[in-house]
């Protein structure tokens, strides 16, 4: 109840600063920068692997809402359509990536990593969740925080990343695997 | 490990709908039998879930430096605005220079005539620019009249200088009395010299660069500088290999390639000028 309140006065305090953003005043939107900004981070540096990466595409995200706050409707929360602009930010950015890299050359590095992991001696020390993430394979990784972290379904993830449903699950159990297999050494 | 109902391989087919929850009940009743059995898929049903509830209640992670001021700088940024290209107005286009086009077009023509006319002339007076033209040659004294050559193949020559065998094409010369000069529509005459009334070459090369020459001058203000700079200068070239071919001409009247030289160097002036009279203004 209280948790449903205080998501209703942030709502209620988002949309005021929402509008006058969208009017260009620098004030509100730096105000919506600092209730957002830890969770878009979060986004960004989970779905990225990399912390650095991590605050580039988060000034990323924000320009790029300041750029497209007039065209906001309100048709869903600020934070929801804040956080579908983050995830398609980051997705964006991966995709300009891959144009530099074969896919070939790609497709290296991803089995590198798990050959990295499979490989990994067992004495290591314990990794923690949050490392461990960041150690998946790009695609894995990038499933598992839209679906386990964030909470997007398969079908959504499959249209934002152009894969079947069928094809994020599979991606999606494949990392929980790999996931195990860290935590457990 | 296996038990009598489903293998551990059949187990980990099932498991990611398993966990989604989104197994039909006969395959779930069994899932879930044989996790009442195997310790081994016991175990890691348990480890996957944990790692799901775990994922699902990380907490927020926090930049490690203040963002704020980089997107402020990016989002203060003027924002140049692209330059619409205005549309494209009607040029308005003056009569002076419709009545200069067709002035241009009966040079040229003229031009044409005179080149084509020396051509066919005997050996002695071939080159346009030769100073004191000899007489027309046998061809041209022969009756040719209203188009009716006495002799069509020799009579009759297409504006490129070949012959032709008939009068009928649409640009023609047909030499001799009532001479038709320049571009001919069949029962068109554009334009008629009277034998003896024949312009010489170059005046009517002077004839036309002076015209071109008028035009220009009148267009100077509607010209970028650059532009006009360029022409002036290429045109001071011109006028000099003009007076250096006509001076070694004087010396040499008979030298059909001196003719030729002053010919090309007359053609090139009125090229360029004709370029420039027709250069659109600029914006």
């Amino acid at each position: 109840m209280a948790a449903a309140s205080s998501a209703l006065r942030l709502e209620m305090a988002d949309s005021t600063d929402v509008a006058l953003a969208a009017a260009g005043d620098r004030l509100a939107f730096e105000r919506l920068y600092r209730t957002h900004a830890n969770r878009v981070y979060s986004i960004c540096t989970r779905m990225s692997g990399s912390r650095v990466k991590g605050e580039e595409l988060t000034q990323d995200v924000f320009v790029r809402t300041w750029e497209k706050l007039p065209q906001f409707r309100g048709e869903s929360a600020f934070s929801t359509w804040l956080h579908r602009l983050a995830v398609n930010v980051v997705l964006n950015a991966r995709k300009t990536e891959s144009k530099q890299e074969s896919r070939t050359e790609q497709s290296d590095v991803d089995d590198d990593r798990r050959d990295e992991m499979s490989r990994a001696p067992l004495h290591i020390e314990r990794m923690d969740l949050k490392d461990a993430i960041a150690k998946l394979p790009d695609g894995a990784r990038k499933i598992f925080v839209l679906h386990d972290i964030e909470g997007y379904k398969h079908e959504e993830i499959a249209e934002m990343l152009g894969i079947t449903s069928g094809g994020s699950k599979a991606q999606l159990h494949r990392a929980r695997l790999l996931l195990r297999e860290a935590l457990e050494r | 490990m296996t038990n009598s109902n489903m293998t551990c391989e059949a187990f980990d087919a099932a498991l990611p709908d398993y966990l989604e929850g989104t197994l039909d009940e006969p395959l779930r009743a069994a899932v879930s039998k044989h996790l009442g059995e195997c310790v081994r898929c016991t175990g890691l049903v348990r480890d996957l879930q944990k790692i799901q509830k775990e994922a699902a209640a990380l907490p927020d992670l926090v930049p490690t430096r203040d963002l704020w001021q980089g997107i402020e700088a990016r989002i203060a940024a003027p924002v140049i605005p692209f330059v619409t290209r205005p549309e494209r107005q009607k040029r308005f286009v003056p009569a002076w220079m419709g009545i200069a086009a067709a002035a241009l077009v009966v040079s040229t023509a003229g031009i044409t005539y005179m080149l084509t006319a020396r051509s066919l002339k005997s050996d002695s007076s071939t080159t346009v620019a030769q100073v004191g033209p000899s007489v027309t040659g046998a061809d041209s004294q022969r009756g040719i009249d209203s188009g009716t050559p006495q002799n069509p193949q020799a009579a009759s020559v297409d504006i490129s200088g070949t012959k032709s065998g008939g009068v009928t094409a649409a640009t023609s010369v047909t030499r001799g009395e009532g001479t038709t000069i320049g571009t001919r529509v069949p029962g068109t005459r554009l334009v008629t010299s009277q034998p003896g009334s024949e312009q010489r070459p170059e005046a009517v090369y002077s004839k036309e660069i002076e015209m071109l020459q008028n035009i220009v001058t009148q267009r100077r203000t509607q010209l970028d500088s650059a532009t006009i700079s360029i022409i002036e200068r290429n045109l001071r070239i011109i006028d000099a290999a003009i007076a250096s071919s006509r001076a070694a001409l004087e010396k040499d009247p008979a030298s059909r390639l001196l003719g030729e030289q002053l010919t090309h160097a007359l053609d090139k002036k009125v090229e360029l000028l004709r370029t420039a009279a027709m250069l659109p203004a600029s914006t």
